[in-house]
């Protein structure tokens, strides 16, 4: 026993252990922590079963279209409803336009009542639409989402806020808008302002039941015993299961703000006439759409198709989300 | 579950009063009043000093403030002095005289009047005489004016909302037989209830037309219109049948009995109290000053009008999207599915105007149905398009909800051990997944039946069909106050009631739900 030597510190070990073939690896407490597993992105998740599906290409191309005409089209042509009042041109058709005016793609759609170009008025009207859309939607929905999360976390909250929901929700929409409008004129800005300010309630409520559903679940009680404050619960156990959720409200909102002016000019509490809007060339139009189609069925047409592509790429992204298609 | 339907009617009811309060404050503080004078033909009329008092007697009339006039003052003041009318009173005559004058504050009678109603916390005002050389413009006013508050507003609106007919509404002192008692009716040869010195005539009475039993006695307000309905509570314009007026061979009320017919329009029992002059018409017809009759037209009532085409296309939205919604649900991924997916998609995203004049150009062009209510020759089939236009997002979206919901029953696990058992398609069908996945439909019952009274706005107005859809649209639009609160007075009740309603539908539809159940 005198001969074999028991190797009792690290000094030892190393200069009886083969130098070349072992490493010595230190006890670091941060690289025991983590696990291994296959690489996973989420977000690369996302995009790649996004992509997977043919209507996602076709409408992310039709919306890319769509963006860069009413984004550029406008900015190369300015459109101004009253340009031609006095040339005496309105409401003819697309042929007769390119015979009187000569062939240009400003009259290939023909003009309306004032002699305005349809083509042009599409576009910068749908670039109102669009602008409109995306401010309301990201206003309303970073509103109702944080309010509607703690809504639907805190108790106490949920009672006073229900409460007021009841009444928020009571007050027909159609009169605050037009009062808020009367009161601070109806230019985009205030637009924005009518339809955000109780636009965002809708969403909080719909996403405070869905928080609600899953407050109590065993995973969240076991974090908050865990000694969890109360904004990881929300930001780190309950937002991320409702990402999907978050996609499909903005699926259904974003197209929504586009109706929604389209619907408010129709019945006369819209933009004003100094922004080109497709709710007021269709409210225009509407009178004499048997008589002069032509000037009446681009801006259906456009805000459908502009609501469509909406719609569905929001639902695809929303499917997407959600991890469980991730396999 | 009492205590619990207790507290949620009272809490619907503070919240109910609350909307009521908000919309009245919108409407009445937040909006310029003078808006309410832009489609008011008798204001364009006046000018200087009687424009100004037209304005703020209409401001009292449609409740936004209580005004006293010095005139009106005087005169409940030398009433009855020592015997003598007022109007031949020397002091009445001096204070009259003296508001034409700039003196008026050494009048005692006008000081008084002034130091009242600015010790009550009005406003007094004085309007000096226009004059142009020596032509009288405009005459002199003085008068005080409060402006109501919202809480004694809401208090008069609900106070007002119920009213009882009595023997001493007709305020005529010529008028001295008062009573109300049963007598025979020789229109109809059945009993009535006839008043004199109420409002109405005949107070109860049966005839032939539906509901066949009517009655005067008592009524409902929901606030009467200041522009499109002028004078008119909005109550009746929703019941009031609209169309070409129908003449019927009546008898007039002044021959009664004899058999001597004339073709007329008026109802004679719907006959009101005229406390004017009667014209020579009038008196060859009745025998009484109850000569105010309503006519009837061939139409039906605004209410009428959208109650028929909400239910009908609701039934219509049930009978066709609940089962394709199963179809879709059965053949997931087929192309059943994927049809009505795309169906879906399409009435979801499109806007509705977009969808409803591309179906009314369809309807229309392929199958020549009338558009416009107005244009139609034969009016039922105008119905059509409007109907079949609510039906279809509604079919949609009832499509979309029981696909989901027949989905998620298919894949639970009762209904996999139930087909393990080996019970058939059909049953496991019948028994589990349809009356599980019905319990979601079954709360929007009452919402849909009810919201239909609520009509539709951009059917209504594409097709020219006077419904109730369009009445708060139309007055936002002209600055109609009284309809604004009372179409939400009636769109909210109708919509407290139909949540209420959907929860006790839902917990006898399945009783393992429990509404008061705490956690």
């Amino acid at each position: 026993m005198e001969n074999v030597k028991i190797p009792v510190n690290v000094e030892e070990f190393k200069t009886q252990a083969d130098d070349n073939l072992f490493v010595f690896v230190d006890n670091n407490t941060l690289e025991s922590e983590k696990i291994t597993a296959p690489r996973y992105s989420y977000w690369r998740s996302v995009l790649r079963i996004f992509f997977k599906r043919k209507s996602s290409w076709v409408m992310s191309i039709l919306l890319i279209i769509i963006l860069l005409m009413s984004i550029i089209y406008p900015m190369i042509h300015p459109y101004d409803e009253y340009e031609n009042i006095l040339l005496g041109i309105g409401n003819l058709s697309p042929s007769e336009a390119i015979a009187q005016m000569g062939f240009d793609f400003k009259w290939i759609l023909g003009t309306g009542s004032f002699g305005n170009s349809i083509w042009y008025g599409i576009w910068a009207s749908a670039r109102t639409s669009i602008l409109l859309a995306v401010i309301c939607a990201a206003i309303n929905m970073v509103l109702g989402v944080l309010i509607g999360a703690v809504w639907g976390y805190s108790k106490t909250l949920d009672m006073i806020l229900n409460f007021f929901y009841n009444i928020i929700a009571n007050v027909p929409y159609i009169l605050l808008i037009s009062v808020l409008v009367y009161i601070i004129g109806s230019g985009f800005g205030s637009f924005v302002f009518a339809l955000t300010i109780t636009g965002w309630v809708g969403i909080a409520y719909f996403f405070r039941t869905q928080v609600l559903v899953i407050r109590d679940r065993e995973y969240n009680l076991a974090s908050r015993c865990l000694g969890s404050p109360f904004y990881r619960v929300v930001g780190h156990n309950i937002m991320p299961y409702l990402t999907s959720v978050i996609m499909t409200i903005l699926a259904t909102e974003l197209p929504s703000y586009i109706s929604m002016e389209v619907f408010l000019s129709y019945i006369g509490i819209g933009l004003s006439a100094q922004t080109a809007s497709l709710g007021r060339m269709i409210s225009v139009a509407q009178n004499s759409f048997m008589i002069y189609p032509w000037s009446f069925w681009p801006p259906v047409v456009i805000s459908s198709i502009i609501t469509i592509v909406l719609y569905v790429l929001g639902q695809n992204l929303a499917d997407a989300c959600d991890p469980r298609t991730h396999l | 579950m009492k205590m619990y339907m207790l507290k949620r009617i009272l809490l619907s009811l503070v919240s109910f009063f609350i909307v009521v309060g908000t919309v009245m404050v919108l409407t009445y503080s937040l909006i310029d009043r003078t808006m309410i004078f832009q489609s008011d033909g008798a204001w364009k009329k006046y000018s200087n000093n009687e424009k100004t008092m037209y304005e703020q007697r209409k401001y009292e009339e449609y409740g936004y403030l209580t005004l006293e006039e010095a005139t009106d003052y005087l005169k409940t003041k030398y009433q009855e002095t020592d015997g003598e009318a007022y109007i031949s009173n020397a002091q009445y005559q001096a204070a009259i005289a003296a508001i034409k004058t700039t003196s008026r504050e050494e009048n005692a009678d006008l000081a008084e009047f002034k130091m009242k109603y600015l010790k009550d916390g009005y406003k007094v005002n004085y309007l000096p005489q226009i004059t142009s050389g020596s032509k009288l413009i405009s005459s002199a006013y003085l008068y005080a004016t409060k402006d109501i508050n919202v809480f004694v507003r809401i208090f008069t609106y609900f106070s007002k909302m119920f009213t009882f007919e009595t023997i001493y509404d007709v305020d005529d002192p010529n008028l001295t037989d008062r009573y109300i008692r049963w007598e025979w009716d020789k229109r109809s040869n059945m009993p009535a209830l006839v008043g004199s010195g109420t409002t109405h005539k005949y107070l109860i009475y049966f005839d032939n037309k539906f509901p066949f039993i009517h009655q005067n006695l008592f009524h409902f307000h929901l606030g009467i219109s200041n522009a499109e309905y002028i004078g008119s509570d909005v109550a009746d314009v929703m019941v009031n049948s609209q169309g070409e007026i129908v003449k019927t061979e009546q008898e007039y009320p002044i021959d009664l009995g004899t058999g001597i017919t004339h073709k007329i329009g008026y109802d004679f029992h719907t006959a009101t109290y005229n406390s004017g002059e009667l014209t020579l018409a009038e008196l060859t017809m009745f025998n009484d000053r109850y000569t105010i009759c309503k006519t009837n037209g061939d139409g039906l009532t605004m209410l009428g009008n959208s109650f028929i085409m909400g239910i009908i296309a609701s039934i219509l939205a049930y009978l066709f999207g609940l089962p394709l919604g199963v179809l879709m649900a059965r053949k997931k991924d087929k192309i059943a599915d994927k049809i009505g997916n795309v169906y879906i998609i399409l009435i979801m995203a499109l806007p509705s105007l977009a969808y409803i004049f591309m179906f009314s150009a369809i309807g229309t062009g392929l199958f020549g149905l009338p558009y416009k209510y107005a244009n139609a020759e034969i009016k039922v089939l105008a119905y059509i398009l409007p109907i079949l236009s609510l039906a279809l997002p509604s079919i949609g979206s009832l499509m979309k909800w029981m696909r989901r919901y027949v989905i998620d029953q298919q894949n639970s696990d009762y209904v996999k051990f139930a087909k393990s058992q080996g019970l058939s398609e059909r049953e496991v069908f019948s028994t589990h997944i349809a009356r599980n996945a019905f319990i979601y439909i079954v709360h929007g019952i009452p919402g849909t039946i009810l919201g239909a009274l609520t009509g539709a706005i951009i059917t209504e107005r594409v097709y020219g069909i006077s419904g109730v859809g369009n009445l708060l649209t139309n007055a936002v639009t002209s600055y109609d106050n009284g309809v604004i609160v009372a179409c939400t007075v009636f769109y909210t009740a109708l919509s407290i009631i139909s949540l209420i309603l959907g929860d006790i539908l839902l917990t006898k539809y399945d009783p393992r739900i429990s509404l008061s159940g705490g956690r």
